[in-house]
This record gives structure tokens, C-alpha cells and sequence, in this order.
């Protein structure tokens, strides 16, 4: 149960059989974009190996770049390392997907979705926004 | 006088961009980690007299790596940032080795944000950023470290766009099968059906790349784009 996500949610997430990434804690730097997207890498390869559903959980306004670039970085690096990733995990039914949330998502709307995203032969390869505020705007 | 820098501008992509852009009118700083770029430049082509091209080798990865790009530049200022360089080291997440995701991240990530971040105090208000993603960025078979570097781009291209503008406009272009060196050491059959899946039927040519970078850095209107130049192949 490899999670790397803010300690508030951890105990909605502690019985999940999955992998959920969600990057916290940045810096304006390159260090943290290394860091993360490294730790991002190693978790999800152990995760693979094991044939664990993966879930990064990232915010709307990083994928858009509305909060700098180091943070839009990781967020949009990890939106593609996923959809690889699924490439490589599909043929087992192993689904891995991406969560974007806004300020405004509450952690059990969030616990909720991710646990949909990482069930065993469900989506794969997708990008599911909570709230409104991608709507009309760059996505791919 | 404007100048074009261009890094990877060894190789088949870059090299053509350099090409043009001096075409186009800029002094060129061509960049390489490559000891063949002054051989490469030296080239010409297409009527370029070969002394408007100042060919640098630099590994950007260094820590000097941008400062001796800055220097090559001189006292004129930057107008178009082409970045460019980037490298591959192919495996299945499973089996991705740890020095082979920190390269391929140091090298298309990490050198183009810190080259971009040197040079934009030496750019003016038109100047113009243009990186090198790949459709890898929308996910790859064999490709986690390559295609998430690609994707990573695409965030700093957005971000950089908001940040710098309306002085500065920052686009990334997303090429796929395209007839390069590298390409060109994919095995017959394999790259046979790899082109087999492009609606267009071939793979692209450098210079349709090049084209499609001069576009970008004269498009008044653009900025934060991601612009796929890949024969269709998205769509299959």
C-alpha cells in the first residue's frame, strides 16, 4: 500500500491495494521537479512490478501552468509518465490514471475517485478532472 | 543583431532548425554536447553562408553549461530559444533503470528549463521560445522516462507562456516519426510499421520541422501551444 500523499488522507486511503502519488510540498525550484518525478519514477516501477493499479492525483491549475513551472512540470509529467504507463499495464488489466483536482475538492471526493480509478480492469489511461475549472481550456 | 540559439543542433532536427532560422535572417548559436557541431555547421546548406551559424560545444547538463551559451551569445539579445537537445534510453517502466530516467529527465528537461531561465534576461519583447516536445508526450510504449520528460515541456511551455507574457511567447512543437539519424537506427520492419500507422504514409523530414519552428517564432499571436506535427499518427 505505497502512498504519497498529504497525511490527512491517509486514513480514508490506508486499505488501498494501489499506488497513489500526489505530489505535495513544492519549491520553486529544479530540485523539487527532480526529486518528485524520481520518486514518482521508483514508486511506480515497484507498483508495476507488483501489478498495482497506479493513481497520481495532480491540480487543474498545475496541468494549465497557472502556478509556476516547476509545478506544472511535475503535474504534466506525470499526466505522460501515466498514459505510458497504462500502455505498458493494460494487456494485465492493471489501470493507471490521473486525477485532477481543484481548491475546491474535498478529501472525500477525492479518496472516492481515486478509489474508483485504481479498480482492477476498470479505465485505464485517463484523466478525470473534479470540478469545472478545466472546462474550455488546454487538456491534452 | 538578433540571435537564434539552438541546442541539439548536431543532429538531424536541430541542425535543420539552425539552417533555417539563419535563413530566416538570425545570427545562429548552435549548441551541442557533440564534438561534431563545428564539423555539422560548417556543413551550410541551402545557400547558408556557414559564418552566420557560431557553432558551441557545450554540455548543458553542466552546471557552466548555460552560462557558456550566454557568453556565446554576446551583447546582442536573443530573439528566438529553440530548445531542442534531447536524448532516449528506452524500457518498460518495470525494467527502467535509475541512471536511465535521471538522464533522459537532466538532459530534455532539465537543461532546456535552466537554458531558458539564462537566457530570458537577455530577450526583448517579440522574442520567442520554442521547445522540442514529442508525441511521446501523449504516452509511449517503452517510453516512461522520454514520454513524461516530453510531457514536462508541455507544463513548463504553459507555465512559461502565462509568466513572460505579453512580452515573450513560449510554444512547444510535438514532432513523431521523423527521418533522423536516430530514426533512421530503428530496425527495417519496425520503422516499416511505424510509418504503416501514419495516415500521411511517411515520416516527416526535418525540414517540415524547421518550417513549422520559423512559423512559431514569427506568429504574433501564439503562445502556449503545443503544436503536434506528426503525419496523423495521433489520430490511429
Amino acid at each position: 500500500m505505497p502512498l504519497h500523499v498529504p497525511p490527512s488522507w491517509t486514513a480514508e486511503l490506508h486499505d488501498l491495494d494501489a499506488l497513489v502519488f500526489a505530489p505535495h510540498d513544492p519549491t520553486d525550484d529544479w530540485d523539487w521537479v527532480k526529486s518528485t518525478l524520481t520518486l514518482a519514477f521508483e514508486l511506480s516501477r515497484s507498483a508495476a512490478a507488483s501489478r498495482l493499479p497506479i493513481v497520481y492525483v495532480v491540480d487543474t491549475d498545475d496541468l494549465l501552468g497557472r502556478r509556476g513551472a516547476p509545478r506544472a512540470m511535475v503535474a504534466t509529467g506525470l499526466l505522460s509518465g501515466a498514459r505510458t504507463a497504462a500502455l505498458e499495464t493494460a494487456r494485465d488489466e492493471v489501470p493507471v490514471n490521473v486525477l485532477a483536482v481543484e481548491d475546491g475538492s474535498t478529501r472525500s471526493e477525492i479518496c472516492r475517485w481515486v478509489r474508483r480509478l485504481s479498480e482492477p480492469g476498470g479505465p485505464t489511461g485517463e484523466l478525470v478532472h473534479l470540478g469545472s475549472g478545466h472546462i474550455g481550456k488546454a487538456l491534452a | 543583431m538578433s540571435v537564434a540559439v539552438v541546442t541539439g543542433a548536431a543532429g538531424g532536427i536541430g541542425r535543420a532548425v539552425a539552417l533555417r532560422l539563419a535563413r530566416a535572417g538570425h545570427r545562429v548559436v548552435a549548441v551541442d554536447v557533440s564534438d561534431r557541431i563545428e564539423e555539422v555547421v560548417a556543413m551550410g546548406g541551402d545557400g547558408i553562408d556557414p559564418s552566420r551559424i557560431d557553432a558551441v560545444q557545450v554540455d548543458l547538463t553542466d552546471p557552466d553549461g548555460p552560462e557558456q551559451v550566454e557568453q556565446a551569445v554576446g551583447d546582442d539579445h536573443v530573439a528566438v530559444l529553440v530548445n531542442n537537445a534531447g536524448i532516449t534510453r528506452d524500457a518498460r517502466l518495470v525494467n527502467l533503470a535509475g541512471p536511465d530516467f535521471a538522464a533522459v529527465l537532466d538532459i530534455n528537461l532539465g537543461a532546456a528549463y535552466h537554458l531558458t531561465r539564462r537566457l530570458i534576461p537577455r530577450m526583448r519583447s517579440g522574442s520567442s521560445i520554442i521547445s522540442l516536445a514529442s508525441r511521446a508526450y501523449l504516452g509511449n510504449f517503452g517510453q516512461y522516462n522520454y514520454s513524461m520528460s516530453k510531457g514536462a515541456i508541455v507544463g513548463m511551455t504553459r507555465a512559461l507562456a502565462i509568466e513572460l507574457s505579453p512580452d515573450i511567447r513560449v510554444n512547444a512543437i510535438a514532432p513523431g516519426l521523423i527521418a533522423t539519424e536516430m530514426t533512421m537506427g530503428i530496425p527495417d520492419d519496425i520503422r516499416s510499421k511505424m510509418v504503416a500507422a501514419i495516415p500521411l504514409g511517411r515520416m516527416g523530414e526535418p525540414a517540415e520541422v524547421a518550417e513549422l519552428v520559423a512559423f512559431l517564432a514569427m506568429a504574433e499571436y501564439i503562445t502556449g501551444e503545443v503544436v503536434v506535427i506528426g503525419g496523423g499518427r495521433s489520430l490511429t
